[in-house]
């Protein structure tokens, strides 16, 4: 898709500005992270910003979640189906949390603002944020054990929250009194609107000092040319299709496992990722809507082609993203959604299978299963004046091992959050962490080990609360990569150690004060033959305690009389 | 009295020698000597001797900024290092915060600890964010690690336990024991023991953790170092004292710099943004912009009524200095924003467009007109391309330029993948470079609240006075100072330097509360307890003190660090920090909540002797290296209303130039780009006028286009711009609004 705008932009020029845009994504996320309230904000990194032009197409994006990012796109459009742009006025804010419309589940909440320059409409800023409550069954609102949307929480079509910069109270009211901590949201919602009011300036002093027509021939280029590079990656790849396949364990039914099917085609320059033969969707808040399966679609094609590509429309025109309506990745409303972000790694997962099978080198074992687990009630402990609190949680073990070296450990999978300090949570929050450590022996053998699983036991100290619990592999193992072996699966274990209970990987529980839930997530899966690994590597892993002597030998062949004693911990 | 600052960088040293009455000041330069930092030292001194003679003997005082406990860490060549933290989080700090610095990037490594897993080991005790005890520790489980790291050979350990900062007994009894039985009289050797709640007593163990782990990482090394340093200028009869440079650009003693040396990692820097304020308050300016660029980065500081900006965190050993790449630290520091822009920055395309850094050549290979084997173009290339650098006197003649290659890169690897020719390719890189520059000013400007109108920017290091002009008027700073001597800025910075130690505590506590000023007032007793221990004696001077917090509206997660109102802290005290904060808040964001209630969560106290009175004016003998010393001073200055100077007697120069009419002679022309004033991406080939800087006088008026060119740096004054030598001999620039039009 060329364009037709005439104005020229030198090779100088279009860089400042396009590094200008970029920055001006980048300016509202610090705005946003500074002047939150909740701890997946601040703490988490849970947030993205983008900058769209005047006719809605994605021009710049700040580097934050990747799941937020490419629903972005699709947000300014139904926000443009529900508002003409002569309703908007400069400080307008639009919210939307749909689960269809933005990023597949409430706390999701995405805001718009049309950005104007000479009392002229020139774009927009979207900002999107995970707000600590949205309301619905659970405190924290992210809950598997559902069988329809309505129970989530809040729904919110496009509405207009702000009007010239203010924070219109009547909406206000109507959101704040369905959630359970409405200063908190509120405050994210301030802070949102701060991101666009910076948005708003920045933009308009980028094309006061451009001229519009140059910053509009600007963007044409850019994404032109990040179009252009996209298809020259795409080319570069064979053509031809391959399909990739693994499985989430269930849903909380406890029936079949989920399938995850994806059909990679390499056609010339473009490329089709299709999740029609994937389950159909289920009665439980896992379901991937259709923006959700864009979004790690999208991410894994980047990361596999180009991870510093640029993130605009112009990078996604040549990637098309299919799902079967009615099905895991496409579902009709009202399917519940709200626990879906344990999906993304799997996804991740069967695209990097599927691209294993085209080019092996830069696929790598699966992953650690991290663990989103959310607990929630009232702090009665003594003295603390009987506050409700949402103890959000995020629990990362290590990466799969990689062609030329170990999975990482303790990282992020996929999406790339911070994790949140024990020291903070305590603080914060009625829980007392017990242990925070990785888990010997658990990692995937291979010439390249993955990353070990991660345990986190955490005690309620309020007198009692409901956890929703949000992980995997607990029943099937994560698979290693050419001939590396499986890391160990993940379990979730109440009270450990006295009236012990294996509890499942989503359910929904009710804790009384003194209860503990071991958290203790899957090892990572290797990569090549564990005969291959550099004896070397073995005796590290025995000094640093991430392997024992017994698995040292009965993994990797390594002799008693060659495991050094005084290294084994 | 004299004094001589020394300033250890990775690759030179650099001497100033001060005669504190005069003000007179002499400089040199020699070769850092890594592997034994201390013979640099005694041959600089030797050199400087030789051009204006002391003895050790008469020197009152020697300062030393030091890049020794950095290339520790970068380097990897700490001393064995153990960590002890508490039964169940042996891993915090394998796992950090576990945040990719590149999202889209899955292959990417975290940074590396400075501790292997195996080096950590766990203790058995546990304390509540409250600070209450929870189960007691055990000495047996300490007992026992002890043995093991005994055994190991152990050279230096840190100490981090949950929630340490809220009460520190547990590390303490921990460290007693680890030390009794590490060292001692039985063991005959002393094992170091880092408390991460003396280092670093702020909340979040993974940051709070690293501090510590750094701190004992670096203390046999700087402990070794500066013992060596002692006793060499012992041995040369020195007597004086010996003062060591922290992060937070005040000094401290030798003692304290062993104990705590994660806190003098970022000395230079902080030296360099001192150096800045001296220039501000020497022409009465106190509100100033630093702006350091060398052949790696550009850095980026902030002086606000004379007070250094300071950050509570930073990190070291990033990678392409992108958050989370680096290991954090806990300690004050002079805030810099730091970007990959330097000379030795490496320039390509990519998507059709110009890329500067932040890869760097480099000192080595260095920029291909170096002709060390560098293949790849650089912004200096690019800069010498545009014939704003001078073949023949780079860096003071010491190094061979080969134009020819410079061009040939830079069209090669720019202008024909662009479609550009020579020049407008060296230009491209020269704007992109600027653009990545005017970023990092920005973020410490106006998106800080800060109005640029109001601020004057300082430009030293290699290539900063090249570039400033153009920055400021990017930004809209009315003034750029090119400071004498800015080729050792770090070393002039030293004795700019007081003395001073901070102390810090992490406890939230409202500020609307009744309680709140007694609260504070018990706070900060306590700290300021803690600092009159740590201080000893300060020589009978009174101790003044200054007061910090990080402030925020109650529940939200992120702290702006405020100055706390001096005087007693009555029960107005809360009231007035608010308002202060409030303020800030509304600067940085552009609205204020003064409804929310609002919380302290760490509170800071920095004590010292006090500022030095102002700065003596300089008026005797000046020099620099390889040359005699010569007064080059002059009284008289043209622009009494803008610029009063102060009072001064003596010195009478050289030139003796009538004020406010010397238009000095350029010693050449050079053929340069002349950018267009209308089209930034035009322009064309000119002649400019090169002015030798050590020629110039006070007074001296002078019109870009034109380049004054010294030893270490070159300023570049384009169309529009003029500047004037200072009664201080620096060069005072005034920017006009549009390149080629009118000052303001």
């Amino acid at each position: 898709m060329k364009n037709g705008n005439t104005a020229t932009v030198d090779p100088v020029t279009l860089s400042v500005l396009w590094n200008g845009l970029i920055s001006v994504a980048d300016d509202m996320g610090t705005t946003l992270r500074h002047t939150a309230y909740s701890a997946a904000v601040r703490e988490g990194d849970d947030f993205s910003t983008g900058i769209f032009d005047a006719r809605g197409r994605l021009v710049a994006q700040g580097n934050f979640s990747p799941g937020h990012l490419g629903s972005m796109p699709y947000v300014v459009r139904h926000v443009l189906d529900h508002f003409a742009p002569a309703d908007f006025e400069p400080g307008d804010c639009v919210l939307l949390n749909d689960s269809f419309m933005g990023s597949g589940h409430y706390p999701d909440c995405f805001m718009t603002s049309p950005l104007f320059v000479d009392g002229r409409l020139a774009g927009f800023a979207v900002n999107i944020a995970h707000h600590v409550d949205m309301g619905g069954a659970v405190p924290g609102s992210q809950i598997v054990d559902v069988r329809e949307a309505f129970q989530e929480g809040l729904r919110i079509l496009p509405v207009r929250i702000a009007r010239r910069g203010k924070l219109r109270e009547d909406v206000l009211r109507l959101i704040l009194g369905n959630v359970r901590l409405p200063e908190i949201v509120r405050g994210d919602l301030l802070a949102q609107r701060n991101a666009n009011a910076v948005a708003a300036e920045r933009y308009a002093g980028l094309v006061g000092k451009h001229g519009s027509d140059r910053v509009e021939a600007a963007i044409d280029a850019i994404l032109d040319r990040s179009e252009a590079r996209m298809r020259e990656l795409i080319e570069a790849l064979p053509d031809g299709t391959w399909s990739h396949e693994d499985f989430m364990d269930d849903d909380t039914r406890a029936g079949e496992p989920l399938r995850f099917h994806v059909e990679v085609t390499v056609d010339g320059d473009s490329i089709v990722l299709d999740w029609s033969a994937s389950s159909d969707q289920v009665e439980a808040g896992i379901n991937s809507y259709i923006n959700y399966t864009r979004a790690y679609s999208g991410f894994a094609v980047k990361v596999f082609t180009d991870p510093h590509l640029p993130q605009n429309e112009g990078v996604n025109r040549p990637v098309e993203i299919r799902a079967r309506s009615g099905s895991f990745f496409n579902p009709e409303y009202p399917a519940p959604s709200s626990g879906r972000a344990i999906n993304q790694i799997r996804m991740f997962e069967v695209v990097c299978g599927a691209f294993a099978k085209m080019r092996p080198e830069p696929a790598m074992a699966s992953f650690s299963h991290w663990s989103n687990p959310v607990m929630g009630g009232v702090d009665d402990r003594p003295g603390r004046g009987r506050r409700p609190f949402v103890f959000y949680d995020v629990i990362y073990g290590g990466y799969g091992g990689r062609s030329s070296k170990d999975g990482a450990e303790g990282l992020c999978p996929v999406f790339n959050a911070t994790n949140i300090p024990v020291e903070v949570h305590e603080s914060q929050a009625p829980v007392r962490v017990r242990r925070l450590e990785f888990i010997p022996d658990s990692a995937g053998a291979g010439r390249f080990r993955g990353g070990c699983g991660v345990r986190k036991d955490v005690e309620l100290l309020a007198s009692r609360a409901t956890v929703s619990l949000s992980g995997d592999r607990h029943r099937l193992f994560p698979p290693g990569l050419a001939g590396g072996r499986p890391g160990t699966r993940g379990e979730t274990v109440l009270n450990p150690g006295r009236e012990e209970a294996r509890l499942a990987s989503k359910e929904t529980r009710d804790l009384v004060r003194g209860d503990v839930v071991s958290y203790r997530l899957s090892g990572a899966g290797g990569y090549g033959p564990p005969g291959e690994r550099d004896e070397e590597a073995i005796r590290r892993d025995l000094a640093d305690g991430y392997l024992s002597a017994g698995a040292a030998r009965e993994v990797y062949g390594l002799e008693e009389s060659r495991i050094d004693s005084r290294n084994t911990p | 009295m004299l004094r001589l600052a020394i300033d250890t960088g990775g690759t030179f040293t650099d001497f100033v020698l001060r005669e504190q009455a005069s003000g007179a000041s002499w400089f040199a330069k020699t070769l850092s000597t890594p592997s034994e930092p201390a013979r640099a030292t005694l041959e600089g001194i030797d050199r400087l001797a030789s051009v204006r003679p002391f003895r050790l003997a008469d020197i009152g005082e020697i300062l030393i900024a030091t890049t020794v406990a950095t290339n520790a860490i970068l380097e990897r060549k700490g001393g064995r290092t153990a960590l002890v933290t508490t039964r169940g989080f042996r891993d915090v700090l394998i796992m950090g915060r576990s945040k990719r610095f590149d999202t889209y990037d899955l292959w990417l490594d975290k940074p590396r600890p400075l501790v292997p897993r195996r080096a950590i080991h766990e203790v058995d005790e546990r304390i509540g964010p409250d600070g209450e005890v929870l189960a007691p520790l055990d000495p047996d489980s300490v007992a026992a690690v002890a043995e093991r790291l005994a055994a190991d050979g152990v050279e230096s350990v840190a100490v981090s336990l949950l929630h340490a900062y809220a009460n520190p007994a547990h590390e303490r009894a921990a460290g007693g024991i680890l030390a009794e039985r590490l060292g001692g009289p039985a063991r005959n050797r002393k094992v170091p023991i880092s408390l991460s709640s003396d280092v670093s007593p702020r909340r979040r163990e993974y940051e709070r953790t690293s501090t510590v782990v750094a701190n004992a990482y670096v203390k046999p090394i700087v402990g070794r170092f500066l013992a060596e340093l002692e006793a060499a200028f012992a041995s040369l009869g020195f007597t004086g004292e010996l003062r060591v440079m922290q992060s937070n650009g005040g000094l401290t003693t030798p003692a304290l710099a062993r104990e705590y040396p994660v806190n003098i990692i970022e000395s230079g820097p902080a030296a360099g943004v001192l150096a800045c304020r001296a220039t501000g308050a020497r022409e009465r300016l106190n509100h100033v912009i630093t702006f350091d660029m060398g052949g790696t980065t550009a850095k980026v500081g902030v002086i606000d009524d004379g007070e250094p900006a300071i950050t509570s965190t930073f990190e070291v050993d990033g990678v392409n200095l992108r958050k989370w790449s680096g290991l954090p630290l806990d300690v004050p520091a002079v805030e810099l924003v730091e970007i990959g822009a330097g000379g030795g920055s490496i320039a390509s395309t990519r998507l059709g467009l110009v890329a500067v850094g932040p890869e760097s050549a480099g000192a080595e290979p260095g920029p291909v007109c170096y002709a060390r084997g560098g293949g790849r173009a650089t912004l200096t290339d690019a800069n010498l391309v545009l014939g704003y650098l001078d073949p023949d006197s780079f860096a003071g003649g010491q190094i061979r330029i080969d134009r020819g290659a410079a061009e040939r890169a830079t069209r090669e690897q720019i202008g024909e993948p662009l479609g550009l020719d020579l020049a407008a390719a060296a230009w491209g890189v020269h704007r992109i470079a600027n653009a990545n520059m005017e970023r990092a000013l920005r973020s410490m400007s106006i998106e800080r609240g800060r109005d640029p109108r109001d601020y004057a920017l300082v430009a030293f290091g290699g290539a900063g006075p090249l570039h400033a002009c153009a920055l400021a008027r990017a930004l809209g700073i009315p003034r750029v100072i090119v400071p004498r001597g800015a080729g050792v800025a770090s070393a002039i910075g030293l004795l700019e330097a007081e003395r001073n130690l901070t102390v810090s505590l992490t406890r939230t506590i409202g500020l609307d509360g009744p309680e709140a000023a007694s609260e504070l007032a018990g706070l900060f007793a306590g700290l300021e307890a803690r600092a009159r221990e740590l201080i000893g004696g300060s020589g009978g001077r009174p101790i003044a003190w200054q007061r910090h917090a990080h402030l925020r509206y109650a529940g939200q997660g992120f702290e702006l660090r405020i100055a706390m109102p001096a005087g007693p802290i009555d029960a107005a005290f809360p009231a007035r920090a608010r308002e202060a904060f409030d303020s800030r808040y509304e600067a940085e964001y552009g609205y204020a909540q003064r409804e929310e209630p609002a919380e302290g969560t760490d509170w800071f106290l920095t004590g010292g002797p006090g500022r030095n009175p102002a700065p003596a004016p300089a008026s005797g003998p000046t020099g620099s290296p390889g040359r005699d010393a010569r007064t080059d001073r002059e009284d008289a200055d043209s622009d009494p209303q803008t610029h009063p100077d102060p009072p001064r007697s003596g010195a009478t120069g050289e030139g003796g130039r009538t004020a406010g009419s010397a238009r000095p002679a350029p010693i050449g022309t050079v053929t340069a780009w002349l950018a267009d004033a209308s089209d930034r991406s035009g322009g064309a080939w000119a002649d400019w006028p090169v002015f030798d800087r050590d020629g110039l006088r006070t007074g001296d008026r002078l019109a870009g286009p034109a380049i004054v060119a010294e030893r270490e740096s070159t300023t570049l004054l384009p169309a529009g711009d003029t500047a004037r030598v200072s009664g201080e001999g620096n060069l005072l620039i005034d920017v006009s609004a549009r390149e080629g039009g009118t000052p303001p």
